[in-house]
């Protein structure tokens, strides 16, 4: 046997688990959530796969196999809380459609979760304010949703979400039940209006300047996820009101093939939005060395 | 490290004792001008296996990275799909692996089996693969026009990684065992004692071939800094940008390149292959995403990040291993002349022109 490499401390150990194996999981059922988007309800063949991958953190993702077509990156918006395993796809390529096109009870494949994911206990006695917009809600679903699982571990909790239209709000069911719950503040804007809508007409950053609106700066951590206008202007705003750049924190997409450091595809800079990311605060978004 | 001395005639008997132990041997032909390529050793090519020849430019990193790697078939019928995974652990050695492509294969190691995730294709056949090192002492055959090894640190003799290896001492061979595999070849009578004069004579050898370099780019470590600290001006990048062709060519024949991408492909009815396939960062589509946003558009971009990726300190530390061997492989064939060294020789420049004097 010749010379290998080893990185880690023990220099025996022989890799057994192959790392771009995915499992087969089973599609449940499918819900439309707005045009082009769905959400995918699964559950992996093997019990005791569905319980390791359970530990999954929020912000955290999974590498989706559709054999024939390939594989894809998706957040995992379902809190590591809630029961029941999903996806909320937006049809967008190859990939995708094939999702798109599965009925329940098919097969496709899933490994992971990976990522950094949003380390929930840091922010512990803050306020949490969850800037969105578009599918931006998706991954910060998954943080929302444990958040108010975990309510009293936190201080004030503030949603600002906004879609191009009404009908492109995501999760419908979910804000109905946080605009009206309590423990939550969540406040909605739509870029264009239509008939049925009372609400605000805005880009997501005009919610912060509404009368009554009032955004917790101290002691707080703002998560933004939305397309890169928005993010762009967002940040601008936050910085403005006097947010550090060290308590906004956001999760990056990039194209991916891997999902573990290896295939190259995701490096901004520095750093592999697959294991270093993709969560990262604003503070070292702007150290990458690479737009974003 | 134990060194023995074998006689010229004797070196290809390494490859017959690789043979004989059940190893897949490769070793490098020489075809016609400057045409060299590794091939497998039969019986009817063994006497045509040469020591002194140009490095081919396909590198042998395929043997550790298959240019295309089966990862895994996949049968579906009737709804139900089953996984297989598709493993080669053949064991194989390559003759005559010179000391940069040894260099290559350690930062290989460093990046597909260290960190968090550990790759088992890439360890399966790493852990199979001996390697025997032929140490480049021809300044007319061995060393190329575009070779800078000694700057990168790596050769002309690697002094790690190898299991042996073999160095022209002019009348004989010295050989040198780098791991207990390469040590156990040493029970065989033909490795004779090594004196002292054998090691003196290999170190006045050694300092004569590092003069006989044609390519040095002294401002290597320079260039590492540059590039770490982000003092590179874009005008630069946009210059060194303007000259690739974007052929991928430069990653093709990196010894160090890690960059793959996956593929599925139908094989037969119900039958299909994952693959991995060699990458490169010079593509537009590397870093396009589904919907069509590409956040790294311009040529200039990708060729900044080839190179922010190969010098950046950042990486340095990451892997412990720089991933620029110093083989000369991308200067030899890039069309834009905008191979390691002549970046290396722009950014010098650019940095000299950035001294703004005032003569007063």
């Amino acid at each position: 046997m010749s010379c290998v490499a080893h990185n880690s401390a023990s220099a025996a150990a022989v890799a057994t688990e192959n790392i771009y194996l995915p499992k087969l999981v089973v599609l449940d059922r499918v819900t439309d959530d707005i045009p082009e988007v769905r959400t995918f309800y699964w559950h992996f063949e093997d019990a005791t796969e569905q319980a390791k991958f359970k530990h999954f953190r929020p912000g955290q993702f999974a590498q989706v196999s559709l054999f024939g077509i390939g594989e894809f990156p998706a957040s995992l918006p379902p809190s590591p809380t809630e029961e029941e395993t999903f996806f909320t796809i937006r049809q967008v390529g190859s990939c995708t459609a094939a999702l798109h096109q599965l009925k329940p009870g098919e097969k496709f494949a899933v490994r992971g979760p990976y990522g950094n994911g949003f380390r929930m206990e840091d922010y512990y006695g803050k306020n949490l304010v969850f800037v969105a917009g578009g599918i931006g809600l998706i991954p910060l679903r998954s943080c929302i949703v444990y958040a108010l699982k975990h309510r009293d571990k936190y201080q004030r909790i503030q949603i600002y979400y906004g879609s191009k239209t009404p009908r492109e709000l995501m999760y419908l069911p979910n804000l109905r039940e946080w605009q009206q719950s309590s423990g939550i503040e969540c406040y909605l804007t739509v870029d264009r209006s239509a008939d049925s809508w009372s609400g605000n007409v805005g880009v997501v950053g005009s919610l912060f300047k509404q009368p009554g609106v009032q955004v917790p700066v101290e002691n707080t951590t703002a998560f933004v996820c939305g397309p890169p206008v928005m993010f762009r202007f967002v940040i601008k705003d936050l910085l403005a009101m006097g947010f550090r750049e060290g308590d906004i924190v956001s999760t990056l997409e990039r194209y991916m093939k891997c999902g573990v450091g290896k295939c190259g595809h995701c490096c901004i800079g520095v750093a592999y939005v697959c294991v270093d990311g993709p969560v990262f605060t604003y503070e070292q978004i702007k150290k990458l060395g690479e737009d974003i | 490290m134990k060194a023995r001395i074998l006689e010229h005639g004797d070196v290809l008997k390494i490859v017959d004792l690789l043979r004989e132990q059940g190893h897949e041997v490769f070793a490098p032909f020489a075809g016609r001008g400057r045409d060299t390529w590794f091939d497998l050793v039969t019986d009817e090519n063994r006497g045509r296996v040469q020591v002194h020849l140009p490095n081919p430019y396909y590198p042998p990193k395929r043997f550790v990275l298959p240019h295309i790697e089966r990862l895994m078939k996949v049968r579906k019928s009737n709804g139900d799909i089953q996984i297989e995974p598709t493993y080669r652990d053949r064991k194989r050695a390559i003759f005559g692996i010179r000391s940069c492509d040894v260099a290559g294969i350690w930062h290989l190691d460093r990046f597909y089996l260290g960190r968090d995730f550990r790759d088992l294709y890439y360890e399966k056949r790493r852990k199979n693969l001996f390697l025997v090192n032929v140490v480049c002492t021809d300044p007319e055959r061995d060393i190329g026009e575009e070779c800078f090894c000694p700057c990168a640190d790596t050769g002309p003799a690697a002094r790690e990684n190898f299991d042996l290896q073999v160095m022209d001492l002019g009348d004989e061979f010295m050989v040198v065992a780098g791991s207990p595999a390469g040590e156990a070849f040493f029970a065989n009578p033909m490795f004779k004692q090594a004196t002292e004069a054998h090691v003196e004579k290999r170190r006045a050898i050694l300092g004569e071939v590092r003069k006989r370099f044609k390519t040095t780019t002294s401002w290597f470590p320079a260039t590492v800094r540059y590039v770490s600290q982000g003092t590179i001006l874009d005008k630069t990048w946009e210059e060194i940008g303007s000259r690739c062709l974007e052929c991928g060519g430069c990653t093709y024949v990196c010894p160090a390149c890690t960059c793959f991408t996956v593929s599925d492909r139908q094989i037969g009815p119900g039958e299909i292959e994952r693959v991995r396939i060699w990458d490169a960062c010079a593509l537009s589509g590397f870093t396009r995403m589904a919907g069509g946003h590409n956040p790294r558009r311009a040529v200039h971009d990708r060729r900044n990040r080839r190179f922010f990726r190969k010098l950046a300190h950042y990486f340095i530390q990451r892997e412990l291993s720089m991933a620029c061997v110093g083989c000369g492989r991308c200067a030899a064939v890039c069309h834009g002349d905008i191979g390691m060294p002549s970046v290396v020789e722009m950014i010098r420049r650019a940095t000299a022109e950035n001294d703004k004097l005032q003569p007063v």
